[in-house]
């Protein structure tokens, strides 16, 4: 009985930690799949910097598209 | 930006360029409405000189019409530059203003050498930040020759055009010219500038905002009603 009760002890106090780790791991994995994604709800692939996709164009012999605008483009509320 | 959501815009635009972003401007929002803010698309060759921009937000057909006219003009100034880069320019340069001439019937003659622009932080030829710290300088546009007498037609439907306000011509003529017809009008004289050098004429002179470093602003009217809640 004493052990029975020392287990669901170790097993509460573990739980939160538990569960504390499959929430940050979601969110990391949100965040990697955003950042491979980067369209920002349209159906452009955005890189990051303009710097960056001069580079890449660069390389990929392609040209370069770089949109300007008022606010947070990431943030649909702020465009 | 609706015109980047649609399938065939996406597939052309990943197909031909490598895209970015960049915020440039801000806006207000006092309580939920939003005051301000704006978009402008620019056509890149890989070291970021600016082959071509779209003022203003678009619909899809627009914005693939657009990208389109940049790659067939891209492909076709190569092929008759043969390596040459000032002939690569004045190329386009002059594309911009025949562009201009179809489209709203204006004439300009394009500018096929570098305008040389200084940037003077205290001169009033310099696009500043609130703060006054210089952003860009203000680009002079070609001086307009007049209107083609042939495509008198073409000003009645440019008074329609998103943005349309009066130009002069050389003799004092007034006549309408909307947003993306001032972005041929400028880029007769300055594509293939660097986006640095161009952006705050575009933004602050064609589209009417000022450019800016600042976040956005939001503004709650008043407070105290979320705070009952």
């Amino acid at each position: 009985m004493r052990r029975l009760l020392w287990c669901t002890v170790v097993v509460l106090l573990l739980a939160p930690l538990v569960g504390l780790g499959s929430a940050y791991g979601s969110g990391e994995k949100d965040k990697a799949e955003a950042a491979a994604c980067g369209s920002h709800g349209t159906q452009v692939t955005f890189v990051d910097t303009p710097k960056e996709a001069a580079a890449q164009a660069k390389k990929e012999q392609k040209l370069v598209f770089v949109l300007h605008v008022s606010g947070n483009f990431e943030d649909p509320r702020f465009t | 930006m609706n015109a980047l959501n649609t399938p065939e815009v996406g597939k052309y635009l990943n197909e031909y360029f490598v895209s970015s972003f960049q915020k440039v401007a801000t806006f207000k929002i006092v309580g939920a409405q939003k005051q301000g803010g704006n978009v402008a698309s620019y056509f890149c060759a890989p070291d970021g000189r600016v082959l071509h921009v779209v003022a203003g937000p678009v619909d899809s057909p627009t914005m693939l019409r657009e990208a389109k006219w940049v790659v067939e003009t891209t492909e076709k100034a190569m092929k008759e530059a043969k390596g040459d880069g000032a002939a690569f320019k004045a190329i386009f340069r002059k594309a911009h203003a025949e562009r201009l001439k179809n489209e709203s019937g204006l004439i300009v003659e394009a500018v096929t050498y570098d305008l040389v622009v200084e940037q003077d932080p205290k001169a009033a030829l310099t696009y500043n930040d609130p703060t006054g710290q210089p952003l860009a300088p203000k680009l002079p546009p070609p001086p307009i020759d007049g209107p083609d007498v042939t495509l008198r037609a073409k000003q009645d439907a440019e008074a329609k055009a998103p943005g349309a306000r009066e130009v002069m011509d050389r003799k004092g003529g007034r006549w309408q010219l909307g947003n993306q017809g001032r972005v041929n009008m400028l880029l007769a004289a300055h594509a293939m500038d660097k986006i640095e050098n161009l952006y705050g004429t575009v933004f602050q002179d064609i589209l009417g905002e000022k450019i800016s470093t600042k976040p956005v602003e939001v503004v709650t009217p008043f407070p105290w009603v979320n705070r009952k809640n």
